[in-house]
């Protein structure tokens, strides 16, 4: 067993220094300092100060030095460290998160594209800098019909509110992802419909990155839209959006039932099974993205999923589940290869795919929308004999459809 | 003293004590203020506070003003009721009252320990005091009644715990019953090849103890048994014992093992239990070498004459189809009886000693270290096996791929200490993980690598033994292990990678190694539960079973007459467990050499005028003793049997069945008391 999240326990307002008087913070009393959480960090040998002695360092009271060093640069919100913690210790959702705001708020410098990412989400939404005027332009292209929630005729509440995300709105390989996920919804005859133009970042990096600012402009943007419309669930394919909505959004005021891709088409599993006629004859080997597995507890709904479809034969890399390696993507480290390879780290997305060639799989299955572009970047550069792609599981699942 | 015999219309005079108990209800109640208040009470004669009531002195103080005051009711405010109720009914017994006419209020675990605002808990303490004051005039004058008590003792669990406490009993000439789960006695230690901090051979120590226990002409010893259903109370518990089909009949197989060699299968074939699955064994076998009693036994499920598979009511079906050459070669002896079933014997006792164990850590719960998957990963136990000389390699330390490690990582605190998966500390892993590593390093000549959190060696002999391990070069490392993995660039050998943090160089160290030792912590036992349930104990939160006071009562439990021994009450090392042994067996004694036990006199009793007769008391009762009187058709209630649990006086419809110091008078009197309006 290993640590499950528990969302109640975080407290929007605290900061480092009421951080001691609450109860996350009186767990770090408790640290036993056994360095499994700098152990198990895919970048703990890059850091001065790892997760272990940043709460010695705070109890102590010399967390300055750890602020003025870039070490939280390395953390990339994966919850390893966490998931592990002998002493249930909140590192990666309540003090990894403050410590690294306080970083880059005393760095001189910080990392052009990182900085870049973070001024595109306040001015246009999303983190490549894309006109939100072009958001749902994707849909056209979905080969079903994709309502926009705007445009609604019914009077009662749509099923699904489909929340779709930047990187599966704007990059060409993300717009795969959406649109197989249309066409499940269509298979299946689901109500739903999206924001379209409406709709901006969740901001979970923002958060995890250090910008509360941000994450909580976006998150005040977002719930006004979601105020304007009736829904009984929102659902999004990127596992990023479902950990924002999950954890932080509700104690902006989020109420409805948020599900990710995997675990409502994993319930659906009855109706979608007969749908999956087209064999796929591969050897698939299934990533666990961090936002659903460690942080989430879903591990089995992907699986169920990928063994759903007929020819799969699902393997698993040597860490897997609560074990995985991280892509790299979290907690900004989406917008910090050029800064890692600058000094000198390994990309995890590399040391990722070496495990899932190792596997002598065909395919790498993924469920966030960071991992596709990630992992298929890695690819290039990580030697291998076998092809391999990589493919969300929805991808599969739309391809498995007739 | 001689008894003070109450006068009829004798005015109630209360004496009221309220104890500081130093500091512990002082510093949260103000007892000047209670005793003021108390004194002011309809009844109370006397109302005083003192620093500390259960001393000598403050028995003295009750005693002296019975004499002086004429008091004949007491209320002491103090602790619980458990700890010196005792004590105060015997200081007014010692002043010549009937010690039933004492009260105790807790006002420390119930009021002080537990509260922080001092006026609130000085108002709870009088409200408390005056619910005893209103009750205690509804005192009767009772008499303890004295039963027999049964002088043979059952011992459940034959591992070192059970067989040292039987073996205490029976050479103070107890008749000793020692039922154990498993085929032999012996337990885990059995099982260790060398014991620390002294390095003997645990079963160079055992197996002397082992054969006494199973000659002794004090203890029948059941192996391959268990209970199956307890009755009844200290000094007279009745208890079944299931004895389960070994196909061998006990009394007629010498231990030749002739049976096993003419077996049909030439080799052993299947996973041996002893060995924890790492040497195989015939479908007929002993245990192991010194199993004790030395018999043999068939396993069904694999032996030819049996069908495979086990029907519906846990019996195995014979096939006869086997040429059944062991019976052939166990010849006059006779000793094999594939017809054997589940025998059950009925026993009586007087008390019960628990002694049954723990369960080692199930290392798949922490995925992460690789157990199940990798094979060279193995539990501690398993390591035991390997390095002993009756092990299934006989002794050589070779892993499953057939070779011999040359470097070793031994990883502390697996399923111990963690929220995740149990929070204590299982106190023996740093010392056998010491000992573990000298030991391989003494078979293997490897490098061992022993990774802790903090490095606990309590205990006499114990720190030098860590400061001998440390001197023959072992690297102990200050880090948890958070991952094993293989080394993928290493090709098929199996050798794995062990990652952690180096706490005191501040370096994430990834370690190649041959062979992983999970130090996995110690659980109670998964049937812990239904032994609980069977033997009406209490568990802490965690599954141990509770003794009844952490410090003054660590063996004996919450009901009379059953007391504990071994790791069943937590985790604990082979001196520990033998010295609670020891103490267990004690106070079983005392309770059979003083010959009777002394019961409560809180029984109910039928007032035979009021009932109906309507039997709805009859099947309630938790301990049967209960009965219905044909002839006049009333209930009858045996107060030998009674509990005082109350469960007839609340469900009888007509309120004819009373009980002895929870009469209603009694009851409504202190709810009334505990409601009554108290100063500001």
């Amino acid at each position: 067993m290993v640590a499950q999240l528990d969302p109640t326990v975080v407290d929007r307002n605290t900061t480092l220094d009421t951080l001691l008087q609450t109860p996350a913070g009186r767990r770090l009393m408790t640290c036993i300092q056994c360095g499994t959480c700098a152990a198990t960090c895919p970048y703990g040998e890059g850091m001065d100060f790892s997760p272990r002695l940043v709460i010695n360092m705070l109890r102590r009271g010399f967390l300055d030095e750890v602020i003025q060093s870039e070490s939280l640069l390395r953390c990339v919100a994966c919850y390893a460290c966490m998931a592990k913690c002998p002493r249930g210790i909140r590192l990666t959702d309540v003090l990894l998160p403050l410590v690294k705001e306080q970083t880059l708020v005393q760095q001189s410098e910080i990392p052009a594209e990182l900085q870049k990412s973070l001024q595109n989400l306040l001015r246009y939404g999303n983190p490549m800098g894309e006109s939100p005027r072009k958001r749902a332009n994707w849909a056209t292209t979905a080969g079903v019909q994709v309502p926009l929630l705007a445009q609604r005729q019914s009077n009662g509440p749509v099923e699904v509110l489909w929340f779709v995300e930047c990187y599966t709105s704007f990059y060409a390989r993300g717009q795969d992802n959406s649109r197989a996920t249309a066409k499940l919804f269509d298979a299946l005859g689901v109500d739903f419909a999206i924001l379209g133009n409406e709709e901006k970042c969740a901001g979970d990096c923002g958060q995890l990155t250090w910008e509360s600012g941000l994450f909580e402009t976006l998150t005040a943007h977002n719930l006004e839209v979601f105020n304007k419309y009736r829904f009984n669930r929102i659902v999004t394919g990127d596992a990023h959006a479902f950990n924002a909505f999950r954890i932080r959004y509700p104690m902006y005021g989020l109420q409805a039932p948020v599900e990710h891709t995997t675990g409502f088409f994993a319930r659906h599993l009855p109706q979608l099974r007969p749908l999956l006629t087209q064999r796929l004859d591969r050897r698939v080997t299934y990533h666990d993205p961090c936002c659903l597995g460690r942080a989430g507890g879903s591990y089995d709904e992907a699986r169920a999923l990928l063994e759903a479809i007929p020819g799969v034969k699902l393997v698993e890399m040597v860490h897997h589940r609560a074990n995985a390696i991280c892509c790299g993507g979290g907690g900004g480290g989406m917008w910090l290869d050029t800064y890692y390879k600058q000094k000198g780290l390994e990309r995890l997305s590399e040391r990722r795919v070496k495990e899932a060639i190792a596997t002598g799989a065909d395919v790498l299955a993924v469920a966030c929308p960071y991992e596709v572009s990630r992992f298929e970047d890695a690819l290039k550069v990580v030697p291998h004999d076998r092809p391999m792609v990589v493919r969300d599981v929805v991808e599969l699942l739309a391809e498995s459809l007739a | 003293m001689k008894p003070i015999v109450p006068k009829k219309h004798e005015p109630v005079r209360i004496g009221f004590y309220v104890c500081h108990c130093g500091t512990n209800i002082a510093g949260m109640v103000d007892v000047a203020a209670v005793a003021k208040y108390v004194a002011t009470l309809p009844n109370v004669a006397v109302s005083r506070h003192y620093k500390y009531m259960c001393s000598d002195p403050g028995q003295e103080l009750i005693q002296q003003d019975i004499r002086e005051n004429r008091l004949n009711r007491i209320v002491v405010e103090a602790c619980s009721p458990l700890l010196h109720e005792r004590t105060f009914r015997k200081a007014a017994e010692a002043a010549g009252l009937n010690p039933f006419q004492v009260q105790m209020v807790n006002t420390r675990e119930h009021n002080s320990w537990v509260h922080t605002d001092r006026t609130e808990a000085t108002r709870k303490a009088m409200a408390l005091a005056r619910a005893a004051i209103d009750r205690v005039p509804h005192h009767k004058a009772l008499e303890v009644k004295k039963v027999a008590i049964n002088p043979n003792v059952l011992i459940v669990g034959g591992g070192i715990a059970g067989i040292h406490a039987a073996l205490t009993l029976a050479r103070a000439g107890k008749m000793v019953y020692l039922v154990e789960r498993e085929a032999t006695i012996g337990g885990h230690m059995a099982k260790f090849d060398k014991t620390y901090p002294t390095l003997d051979c645990a079963m160079c120590v055992l197996s002397p103890k082992m054969a006494s226990a199973g000659s002794h002409e004090n203890i029948h010893l059941w192996s391959y048994s268990e209970v199956s259903k307890v009755d009844g109370y200290v000094g007279n518990f009745q208890v079944t014992v299931r004895r389960k089909p070994r196909y061998i009949i006990e009394d007629l197989c010498t231990g030749c093992q002739e049976c096993v060699d003419a077996c049909v299968y030439r080799e052993p074939k299947f996973a041996d239990e002893f060995n924890l699955g790492l040497g195989k064994r015939k479908p007929v076998f002993l245990p192991f070498p010194q199993a004790i009693p030395p018999v043999t036994m068939i396993d069904p499920e694999v032996c030819l004459n049996f069908k495979r598979g086990k029907n519906p009511d846990g019996s195995h079906t014979v096939s006869d189809k086997c040429k059944k050459t062991c019976v052939e070669a166990c010849g006059d002896r006779k000793a094999i009886d594939f017809r054997q079933t589940d025998e059950f014997k009925n026993i009586t006792v007087g008390t019960i000693i628990m002694a049954t164990g723990f369960k080692i850590f199930d290392a798949k719960r922490t995925p992460f270290y690789g157990y199940g998957i990798y094979p060279n990963v193995y539990n501690a136990l398993e390591v035991e096996r390997l390095i002993n000389a009756s092990g299934p390699t006989e002794g050589d330390l070779i892993l499953r791929n057939g070779q011999r490690p040359k470097k070793v990582a031994i990883v502390h605190c697996v399923g111990s200490r963690d929220e995740n998966t149990n929070r204590w500390c299982s106190r023996v892993c740093c010392l056998y993980s010491l000992k573990l590593a000298h030991l391989i390093k003494e078979h293997t000549d490897a490098e061992v690598y022993n990774f802790y959190i903090d490095m606990r060696t309590p205990g006499k002999g114990m720190e030098e033994f860590y400061n001998r391990i440390a001197e023959e070069g072992m690297h102990l490392i200050r880090g948890k292990v958070a991952d094993v993995y293989p080394d993928l660039d290493d090709g098929q050998t199996g050798r794995l990678v062990v990652q952690a943090e180096d706490t005191l160089t501040n370096k994430i160290l990834k370690i190649p190694v041959d062979m992983v030792v999970l130090g996995v912590g110690l659980e109670p036992h998964p049937d812990a539960e239904n032994l609980r349930r069977m033997f009406n104990l209490s568990c802490s939160a965690e599954g141990w079973f509770l003794e009844r006071h952490c410090k003054l009562a660590p063996v004996d439990t919450f009901t009379d007459g059953i007391f504990l021994a071994g790791c069943c009450q937590g985790p604990k090392d082979i001196p520990d467990s033998v010295a609670q042994a020891g103490a267990a067996a004690a106070e079983a004694m005392a309770l059979i050499d003083k010959g009777h036990i002394e019961q409560e006199p809180n029984t109910a009793y039928i007032l035979a005028d009021e009932c109906s007769g309507c039997k709805s008391c009859i099947p309630l009762c938790p301990y049967t003793a209960i009965s219905f009187d044909e002839t006049r058709e009333k209930a009858l209630i045996n107060e030998a049997l009674c509990k005082g649990c109350g469960t007839c006086v609340a469900s009888c419809p007509s309120g004819s069945i009373v009980q002895n110091l929870f009469e209603d008078e009694e009851i409504f009197s202190e709810i009334r008391g505990v409601l009554a309006p108290v100063p500001a």
